[in-house]
Parts: structure tokens; sequence; C-alpha cells
């Protein structure tokens, strides 16, 4: 899992079945830097932004934890295209970089 | 399955329900030498790994929803191995 912050959300209209009503998140990932100085501020790294299933009901400006690759779509029952998905809405980062 | 060096943990509440109990802890993946090598993951963790401590993490998802006991888990990385001493060489 790598942590991002929440930079927006995407409705969608039309999409593959299976995926209707879901939620789905645009996510700016952390950076080493990032996890020196959390700010309340939502903190965009240079890294690309990528879209995030959500059903743990992140919002914007919060950090979250997000799984990347096959194991995303795991959660669902029948196969699903997604290959990034929310796991954990971040409340508490300790964070002691090494020398 | 990459070297990494413990450099802390985090707390979620709202969280897939598989990861209920586990200590979710911040990894920076490192060279043999400890130098950096890309951006830090959250793995979970069995081993009680302490800070700073260096690790061998792993992103076998099987491995880790068999750990979590979730065949439903989206569960990947996972601290396997502590680490006492890795040997440095030259890179070829």
């Amino acid at each position: 899992m790598r942590l991002g912050t929440v930079i927006g959300r995407v409705t969608l209209g039309k999409t593959v079945e299976g995926l209707n009503g879901a939620r789905w998140l645009v996510v700016s990932p952390f950076t080493r830097e990032n996890f020196q100085k959390v700010s309340k501020a939502p903190v965009v790294s240079k890294e690309p932004s990528l879209v995030v299933y959500d059903d743990l009901g992140g919002g914007v400006g919060q950090t979250i934890g997000f799984i990347e690759g096959r194991e995303a779509a795991m959660p669902f029952d029948r196969p699903t295209p997604i290959d990034a998905i929310d796991a954990a809405l971040i409340d508490t980062i300790f964070y002691s970089p090494f020398k | 399955m990459t070297l990494a060096r413990i450099e802390g943990n985090v707390v979620a509440t709202r969280k897939h329900p598989s990861f209920e109990g586990w200590r979710l802890l911040i990894c920076q993946p490192i060279g043999p030498a400890g130098e950096l090598e890309g951006p830090p993951q959250v793995a979970i963790d069995s081993l009680g790994a302490g800070l700073h401590e260096r690790v061998i993490i792993s992103s076998d998802g099987a491995a880790a929803r068999a750990a979590v006991g979730d065949p439903k888990s989206p569960a990947r990385w996972m601290v396997i191995a502590l680490v006492d001493e890795p040997e440095t060489g030259t890179r070829a």
C-alpha cells in the first residue's frame, strides 16, 4: 500500500458492468518528501496522479492508503477491471527518517 | 522482494476489515548499502519489526491474503523477514 492525498473525485457516466455507482478518487501519491512534512493543506506531489476505487468514503484533502495491482480487484466477487483501491483512511502518520 | 528500512507506522480506523489488528509499517526500499530506492511502501507486519530495522518486504498478494486469513483482502506488501546483516558488494 502506498499513501496519497485525495485531490479530487471522478463521477462516471457510462461504465462497464459492475462498476455502476462506485466512488472514484483522484489521488496524488506521496513521495518520501511528503512523509517528512505532512501538512493540513492537500499535498500534491510531482508523481503522476491516479484514479482509485473507493468504498471507504475518502474525501478531498484526506490522506489514504491505496493498493495497486492485481490485489486491488481481490475484494470483488467477479472479475473487475480496477488496479487501484482505497484500503485505508489514514488518521495518523508516525514518520522518523533514518539518519 | 526488496530490502527496506522501517521508518514509521500509520494508524487508520477506517480500513479494509482484513487489516484489523495488523501493524502497518512505513517501509523505505533500500539497496544493499542502504541507499534509497523508490517511494516508501506501507506493509503489514507480524514479526514485530522495530523502527529503523532492516527487513525484507514481499509484494506477493497471495501470501498476504493467506496471512490475514481473508481470500478477498487487497493486502499486498508484507514484512517477511528481519535482516541481521546484508553483505555489501559492488554492482556489476
